[in-house]
């Protein structure tokens, strides 16, 4: 018994903790070792990240060893990783009181004191550990820190140096410095000494840590990596560097190096929930879906509930399909941080994809995230109040690019007239792709604000003397409804960009839309005046290499095929119910759906379930993953009619669909991204492919599917219909902004003095 | 950093690391990444020129070209007849603006390696770079013999038979690349501008706009579509596409220039940039282009010379302001006393901000000294005291005249003259920039900025200075001394 005991300490101390697990979880159900197997084995569980587990295994531990300190110090730790900072002190002060000179639960409770604000009860506890431990590193930057924030830069600075002295590793302990010489020098200085420094000892890894830290904290990502990469060479087995490294490259978009880094990184601190959820959001953004999901749940498994993995986690549930679940993900989010912003605004990006409470629900929604934005400030003084005068006009977004923000107003920008608009574009994320060359042609002024916090973004617009700001990004990853908020400009108007709802801020002036998207009446529905176009409130760029329309393809296979390239999110219940409807009816025909997420097998699989649950017989639906956007275009040569979704509606998708000659039924609701198709359609001269409700659609999409003459005829047409129709009349486009943002101008001007 | 047990650095594995830190971070086009960790390769045994060399790419990618230039140097001291580095250098001089140095570099490069692609392209370029482009023809034409069909081989031929005056086969060569990659990038403004160099515009003007449509945008084809509208006759749709050019390559003093010209925004003066890029430009047929475009002003000046020096004595010392490539020079030398050149101080000073044109005077032998200056920088860093000081249609390029004029009267000889031209605006409207991208300037601003300076005027004639489009540019030639 005591063999098995040993063999599993051996495994421990060879930093195996897998093999150790068994073999303890064996000794401690036979209750060997007086205890002892119960905290190793909460040891071992905690160090593979099996946190719930090792929390119960520790308090076996602490009842079985009453003299011993131990279990409630590791208890405490797992607790406070776990988030529950109130069990996290009472085991810390447990043990304390079993055992006073415990550094660990002495350093367990200096972290709980400075996490609540308490940074001198904090300072004390560290300086009581230290008297305890005198040569540990990690608490000398610890005490740097603290240092820093009572305002103490030079004793940082020196408690950083010794700390790094010791261990040239510490990347806590480096920021420190960086911060500290900062602080006493100043930015040129401060580089100057790091540089020096690291010419006199060029293969001490502390001054590249020091000198990315510095790098990071004036906003220069790319200085910051290059000096973790050199630190990287130096000392290639440290789990800080690789962290701080995967982190940084992360935000730099080397997607492939980060992810080799976190990993690594992740091997040896597995606990780390930052790591893992930066982890996870590189995976999402790879279109790795279901590996970004098992992350996620895995580590609110293991560590607890905590409301960024969580937030990730309700988007990602969307992205594949499981709404309700997302939506519940969001409210778990919201009632954690008490409705904190963040939480707010993503379950405002989850609602739209539920048909429950319409409109209003989504008003209401917005309502309470846009409470959580700051006021309006009074930033500059405004350009005059002349009615008529040339404008400025400002964009806001980091989608000016091959992005449906750019494919929806590209055109109708470039025809806003020059001499009386002068425009200026705020991007919020650097892009260079045909459109974003087409966008950067047209303003006048660039700026790239990536780097740059909402303070500055809306103090920079207001300088340059903005009249109308137009937010290209609204709630979405694009935007940055901050800016908004504080009043940036003194007209400001929502278009394209997340703009699924009323924004509900009180500083959105209005409503960029048309009669399709917000028939009279509707108007209680949004917090913004509307500004209604005399056409559709969109203009679409056609790409300029699309592939030929292709003949019916109904001819050639005798039957019909339906098709939706929406994302999943769009494919919600009542989406599969009418489907279904659709399917019975034309028994002969077959669906084609294609998005990124169904590149994902397990994705794929947990579809065909939800099919057969909607009474859709799998084998009738083919399913895609993503390919690139002309091979997307081309895919629609297979397609007959298009099946928009509901209630969140195609937007760019239905303009794609029509432009490869493939006709689009609609379902329109009372909210805004419920109409999009309803707007796209009419704008096309096509308002009898939509519907008002489910029965009309499943009726329009069997009806229609019956006349393969009348589809060949409208299908050989339709590009070139397209092409004439409003949604693609630049010209008419550009005219009927121009006087909509005059309109808005002249309001303005009329009603402030 | 590691430690072998007898107290020496581990630099093997160290090095490995280094070296794939910063190799990787040059391959994904990160250069800035890779410079801290060759700052400590280059400390380890037997790799600074490596460290060097590639230190000098990561520096050139990133515009750091004088510190490229020095890490170049290092790499090819270490290993002086490599091929590589020969090209590396010679990449360097030339971001550093020394193209003559580097095209003795880049052809020993040819020589070191002469199956070296790359290498014989970096040469052909900077032949162009000298207007050399019968010479790079003859490069090219042998770089195709090695590598035939190569796109960018053909692709680069076809400029240089461009710039050679060679249309028609410039069109057959730009047309076998087209057809072998149509999307290479920089094809179709090279074959925008071949179009342009034939006058075809519309065909200009087509392939430019074919460009846009794919590219979605770029500066090189909005400039040369806007060049072929201008030149077509189509101007106010040739503005927007200065504008869109201009906003493209916001660093480029020429767009910029021609963009504000368009936009009517009143600068004060063209940029030196400007100026100097669109005379590097014009160069080789500048004299001939004003010949054809019915220039006098060279003419004047020696017929006001010797309407103001009746007795016939020698002229003394000339400050020639915006000498061009040297046509002032040409028409007053044989007035200059050349016998007495020496022995009485006489001198020809000229400056002007084109290489090119002072290359051009250069080679006229008529000049005793050639300044590359702005010309405001030139009369402030004081160039002596000078009987003649001439600005030949040199103020067009400046809004005000105030400053320039104060600094002409500090460089004038007690009974010194000074002679310029300016194109006439209306009185009372001070001075406008013109859609040409130069400056008129009014009657009544030119009297008053001249008596600001202390300067009497001799004469103020109107006079056509040249034409323009076939029609006469009105101009006011002015003969002025101190005042009193």
């Amino acid at each position: 018994m005591q063999d098995q005991l040993r063999e599993a300490i051996a495994a421990l101390e060879r930093r195996d903790p897998g093999a150790a697990i068994p073999l303890l979880q064996d000794a401690a159900r036979r209750d060997a070792g007086d205890g002892f197997a119960w905290l190793n084995l909460g040891l071992a569980l905690s160090q593979t990240g099996r946190l719930a587990e090792a929390e119960g295994a520790l308090c076996h531990a602490a009842d079985a060893l009453p003299d011993r300190a131990e279990p409630l110090v590791y208890g405490g730790q797992v607790a406070g990783m776990r988030g529950d900072a109130v069990a996290a002190r009472t085991r810390f002060e447990a043990a304390l009181a079993r055992d006073p000179r415990q550094v660990l639960a002495l350093a367990g409770l200096a972290a709980l004191c400075e996490g609540e604000g308490d940074l001198a009860e904090a300072a004390r506890l560290i300086e009581a550990a230290r008297a305890l431990d005198p040569d540990e590193p990690e608490l000398h930057a610890w005490s740097a820190r603290v240092a820093q924030r009572r305002g103490a830069p030079a004793t940082a600075l020196r408690e950083a140096e010794r700390s790094l002295a010791a261990n040239p590793c510490s990347v806590e302990a480096a920021k420190a410095a960086a911060r500290a010489l900062l602080a006493l020098k100043g930015e040129a200085d401060a580089t100057r000494h790091v540089a020096q420094a690291a010419a006199r000892d060029p293969f001490s890894v502390a001054w590249p840590l020091v000198g990315a830290a510095l790098r990071a904290m004036l906003g220069d990502l790319s200085g910051a990596i290059a000096e973790l990469r050199a630190a990287e060479a130096l000392a290639p087995d440290s789990a800080d560097i690789q962290a701080e490294l995967g982190l940084a490259l992360a935000a730099a978009g080397q997607a492939a190096a980060a992810e080799a880094a976190l990993r690594a990184a992740l091997r040896q601190r597995p606990n780390d929930l930052a790591l893992r959820n930066r982890l996870a959001t590189l995976l999402w953004k790879a279109h790795r879906v279901s590996e970004a999901t098992a992350l996620l749940d895995a580590t609110l498994a293991e560590l607890g509930p905590d409301a960024v993995p969580l937030m990730n986690l309700a988007l990602l549930r969307n992205l594949e399909g499981r709404q309700e679940e997302a939506l519940a993900t969001a409210e778990q989010a919201a009632a954690l941080t008490g409705g904190s912003r963040d939480a707010l605004v993503t379950r405002l990006c989850v609602l739209p994809y539920h048909p429950e409470g319409g409109a209003a629900a989504l008003r209401d929604a917005a309502v309470a995230a846009a409470a959580r934005y700051p006021q309006p400030v009074a930033l500059a003084p405004r350009g005059m109040r002349d009615p008529d005068r040339r404008l400025r006009i400002g964009l806001l977004s980091g989608n000016l690019c091959c992005h449906p923000v750019g494919w929806l107003t590209i055109a109708g920008i470039e025809a806003l007239p020059d001499s009386a608009f002068e425009l200026a574009a705020y991007s919020l994320r650097q892009r260079a792709d045909p459109i974003s060359r087409r966008f950067r042609a047209r303003c006048a002024t660039w700026r790239e604000m990536g780097a740059a916090d909402e303070v500055a973004i809306a103090q920079a617009i207001a300088d340059d003397g903005i009249d109308i700001l137009i937010d290209l990004g609204g709630y979405g990853e694009g935007g940055c409804p901050a800016v908004v908020a504080r009043r940036a400009a003194p007209v400001q108007v929502k278009w394209v960009g997340s703009q699924s709802a009323t924004t509900g801020l009180a500083a959105m002036d209005w409503m960029l839309t048309d009669r399709w998207e917000t028939p009279p009446g509707c108007e209680a529905l949004y917090t913004e005046r509307l500004l209604r176009l005399p056409d559709g409130y969109v203009c679409y760029a056609p790409p300029p290499n699309a592939p030929e329309v292709t003949r019916l393809p109904m001819l050639r296979n005798g039957h019909v095929t339906f098709g939706c390239f929406n994302n999943l999110a769009k494919v919600t219940r009542p989406v599969l119910a009418a489907w279904a409807r659709i399917l019975r009816a034309v028994p002969d025909a077959r669906l084609v759906l294609r998005t990124h997420a169904l590149g994902d097998a397990a994705i794929r699989d947990a579809l065909r379930n939800r099919l057969h649950a909607a009474g859709i017989e799998p084998g009738r639906v083919a399913l895609h993953g993503g390919v690139p956007h002309r091979e997307l275009l081309a895919a629609y040569g297979e397609i007959d009619i298009a099946l928009d979704p509901f209630p969140y509606a195609g937007g760019l998708t239905v303009c794609e669909a029509l432009w490869m000659g493939v006709p689009v039924v609609s379902l329109f609701g009372d909210g805004f991204a419920a109409r999009h198709g309803l707007s796209h359609l009419s704008n096309a001269g096509l308002g009898d492919w939509a519907a008002g409700e489910v029965d009309a659609y499943v009726r329009l999409a069997v009806g229609r599917a019956a006349d393969a003459a009348r589809l060949a005829v409208l299908r050989s047409g339709l590009r070139e219909r397209v092409a004439a129709s409003p949604l693609c009349d630049s010209a008419r486009f550009g005219r009927s902004l121009g006087s909509v943002l005059r309109f808005a101008w002249k309001e303005h001007c009329s009603t402030q003095h | 950093m590691p430690r072998q047990d007898d107290g020496a650095p581990d630099t093997t594995g160290l090095t490995a690391r280094l070296m794939q830190a910063a190799v990787s971070a040059l391959e994904q086009r990160q250069p800035i990444e890779a410079l801290p960790s060759l700052d400590r390769l280059r400390l380890l045994p037997g790799q600074s020129g490596i460290a060097a060399a590639l230190r000098a790419e990561a520096l050139l990618a990133l515009g750091r070209s004088a510190e490229a230039d020095g890490a170049a140097a290092e790499a090819l001291e270490a290993n002086p007849g490599d091929a590589a580095r020969l090209e590396l250098r010679a990449r360097a001089h030339w971001a550093c603006g020394r193209s003559l140095e580097a095209l003795d570099m880049a052809a020993a490069a040819v020589i070191a390696a002469p199956q070296d692609i790359a290498a014989l392209l970096l040469f052909a370029a900077l032949l162009g770079e000298e207007r050399r482009h019968e010479d790079a023809v003859s490069v090219l034409q042998d770089a195709l013999r090695r590598r035939p069909g190569e796109p960018q081989v053909l692709l680069r031929l076809g400029i240089a038979l461009t710039r050679a005056g060679r249309h028609d086969e410039a069109a057959d060569v730009l047309g076998r690349c087209a057809a072998a990659a149509p999307q290479l990038p920089g094809l179709a403004v090279a074959r925008a501008q071949a179009a342009l160099a034939r006058r075809d515009m519309a065909e200009a003007i087509a392939i430019a706009r074919a460009g846009l449509d794919q590219a979605g945008g770029d500066a090189a084809l909005y400039s040369v579509l806007a060049h072929a509208l201008e030149a077509a006759g189509r101007r106010d749709e040739a503005w927007p596409a200065f504008r869109a050019a201009s906003r493209l390559a916001p660093e480029d003093p020429y767009l910029a220039h021609l963009a504000a010209v368009a936009d009517g925004i009143a600068t004060e003066r063209a940029s030196a940039g400007y100026v100097e890029s669109i005379f590097d430009g014009y160069a080789d047929s500048f004299e001939a282009s004003l010949i054809r475009l019915g220039y006098r002003v060279p003419g004047l000046v020696r017929r006001a010379v010797e309407r103001h020096r009746p007795d016939g004595a020698p002229l003394g010392s000339v400050l020639d302001l915006g000498c061009g490539t040297g046509l002032v020079g040409v028409a007053l030398h044989d007035l200059l006393g050349v016998a007495l050149h020496d022995l009485l101080g006489a001198s020809l000073v000229g400056v002007d901000l084109s290489r090119r044109m002072l290359d051009e005077a250069r080679a006229k032998g008529i000049y005793t000294a050639l300044l590359q200056q702005d010309l405001l920088a030139a009369l402030e860093d004081g160039p002596g005291s000078f009987d003649l000081v001439c600005a030949a249609d040199v103020f067009c390029y400046l809004g005000r005249l105030d400053a320039a004029l104060a600094l002409c009267a500090r460089c004038l000889a007690a009974d010194g003259l000074l002679i310029f031209s300016v194109e006439r605006g209306q009185d009372g409207a001070a001075f406008q920039l013109h859609r040409q991208g130069r400056y008129a300037h009014a009657p009544d601003l030119v009297r008053a900025d001249l008596a600001a300076a202390g300067l009497a005027p001799l004469e103020i004639r109107e006079e056509a200075l040249r034409l323009d489009f076939g029609r006469p540019v009105e101009g006011l030639f002015v003969v002025a001394r101190h005042a009193g």
